[in-house]
């Protein structure tokens, strides 16, 4: 069976929509990332207007697809649904960026072995195969670069690239 | 919340029992003052399990456990497939999901396990595994889009965390009961394996989630957040569903499939009847079949 390429955008579309559909012009959402960009158009490689911290409370000025145009005080600007949470983050997503934050000061993802605790738990364990295994995969995707998921993301048009 | 309020209670009780032994080290009794140290120190540490127990553990200890937890699934399921474009592939796919969800700060890592049995596993801290006969069955991003979905939610939810977190406060209140009142003699399974290297129950959380797994209502929370994770990401909402359906026409059943998981039927019946890859066939009929790298 043959499927109408606009059936499909329409239903691309429509799902979209649906997932998105906690967010609506006059609703709020919250900044959920370390930073989160906004943009002067809804496109993701448009120039940024401005930046948010973490849990920033923003009102949803305008819906256009999975893009928001959201506002907080003065400033204003579009954002990618996906960037945004229906609700305040919790203080474990906090401490998250914390972490985050320290690890980025501290050392290189790339160089970070397996923490001593666990390499301790995996020699009680007797567990060398999986220890070695376990920092291959640690370090394969810490081989991985966020400017690495941006381009899957782009390539694949997924996320903001969609 | 609800489980949290009588814990915090309970962790502010014991406290008010400890001070009658800190007000006896103050005053010095010293004949039996190193003792009373060491049980002070043990209260102390068992007071600590409690209010974790309580209030939560933090990210580094999260990542810790996961570590752990998964040090165990990977020895009991055959090791990591050691193959750099399949590892490059599920961790493009699985952190451009993971950007997209409530913890987006984790440090995410995807690994498939070299198991021809069909499930997939996460543990805290994000480290989420998949197992070779799984990936397998997965024909299209959006599909290994919707395995992973279900799994990073898991994460995002803390099931496994608080599975960690109920037993550690079980642990401590049944350590200070022990001291305290000598009438405590019950001790569950679970708690009876605490006392790692880590100082957690690892292998009974290793046990829940590889061999009983978590409750029905968990995984259908997880499969409906891991649907709209990859609906937010841009992929079909039902590739979940998809897998779900094929494995169920070729006669999977529990005892092969998400063996830990609820029956298929109940899943799908849950999910929403959503295409199977509408947003790649809307980018002119652009799929990316299973297994080949980007």
């Amino acid at each position: 069976m043959k499927k109408h390429p606009s059936r499909l955008l329409l239903l691309a579309g429509l799902l979209a929509v649906s997932a998105f559909a906690a967010f609506e012009a006059g609703s709020f959402a919250y900044t959920k990332r370390v930073e989160t960009k906004l943009l002067a158009e809804p496109k993701p490689l448009a120039e940024a207007s401005g930046k948010l911290a973490f849990a920033h409370k923003v009102k949803v000025e305008e819906v256009q697809g999975s893009w928001l145009r959201v506002s907080e005080g003065d400033v204003s600007g579009w954002v990618f649904a996906g960037n945004l949470a229906a609700a305040m983050p919790d203080e474990g997503a906090k401490l998250d960026n914390v972490s985050f934050m320290a690890s980025k000061t501290t050392a290189s993802a790339a160089t970070r072995g397996l923490d001593e605790d666990v390499v301790k738990y995996a020699q009680q364990r007797n567990l060398p195969n999986a220890q070695a295994d376990l920092q291959w995969l640690q370090d394969t995707a810490a081989g991985i670069t966020e400017a690495d998921v941006d381009a899957f993301l782009q390539e694949s048009k997924k996320g903001e690239f969609q | 919340m609800k489980t949290r309020l009588p814990l915090i209670l309970f962790a502010a009780a014991l406290a008010v029992a400890v001070v009658p032994a800190v007000r006896a080290l103050d005053f010095g009794k010293i004949t039996k003052g190193l003792n009373d140290a060491s049980k002070i120190i043990d209260t102390g540490k068992d007071a600590g399990k409690v209010y974790k127990g309580a209030v939560g553990i933090g990210p580094k200890e999260e990542r810790k456990i996961g570590a752990a937890a998964a040090l165990e699934l990977i020895g009991r399921y055959g090791g990591l497939v050691r193959d750099p474009d399949i590892s490059r592939r599920i961790n493009l796919l699985g952190r451009g999901l993971a950007r997209y969800s409530s913890r987006p700060s984790l440090d995410w890592c995807f690994g498939v396990l070299d198991s021809s049995t069909v499930n997939a596993f996460s543990t805290p801290g994000g480290f989420v595994f998949i197992t070779r006969g799984l990936y397998e069955q997965a024909a299209t991003d959006d599909e290994l889009a919707g395995i992973l979905g279900h799994e990073i939610a898991h994460i995002t939810n803390r099931n496994a965390l608080k599975i960690v977190q109920r037993s550690e406060a079980a642990s401590g209140a049944l350590s200070l009961g022990k001291k305290y009142s000598g009438d405590v003699r019950q001790a569950s399974a679970v708690v009876d394996q605490v006392g790692s290297m880590l100082g957690y129950n690892i292998l009974g959380l290793v046990a829940k989630l590889a061999e009983s797994g978590f409750d029905a209502p968990t995984e259908f929370t997880a499969d409906h957040d891991g649907r709209d994770l990859a609906a937010t990401t841009g992929y079909a909402p039902g590739g979940l569903r998809t897998v779900l359906v094929d494995l169920q026409a070729k006669g999977e059943n529990r005892k092969t499939m998400f063996s830990v998981h609820p029956p298929l039927a109940d899943r799908i019946k849950r999910l929403p009847d959503d295409p199977a890859s509408p947003a790649s066939a809307a980018s002119d009929g652009k799929d990316q079949p299973a297994g080949k790298t980007q």
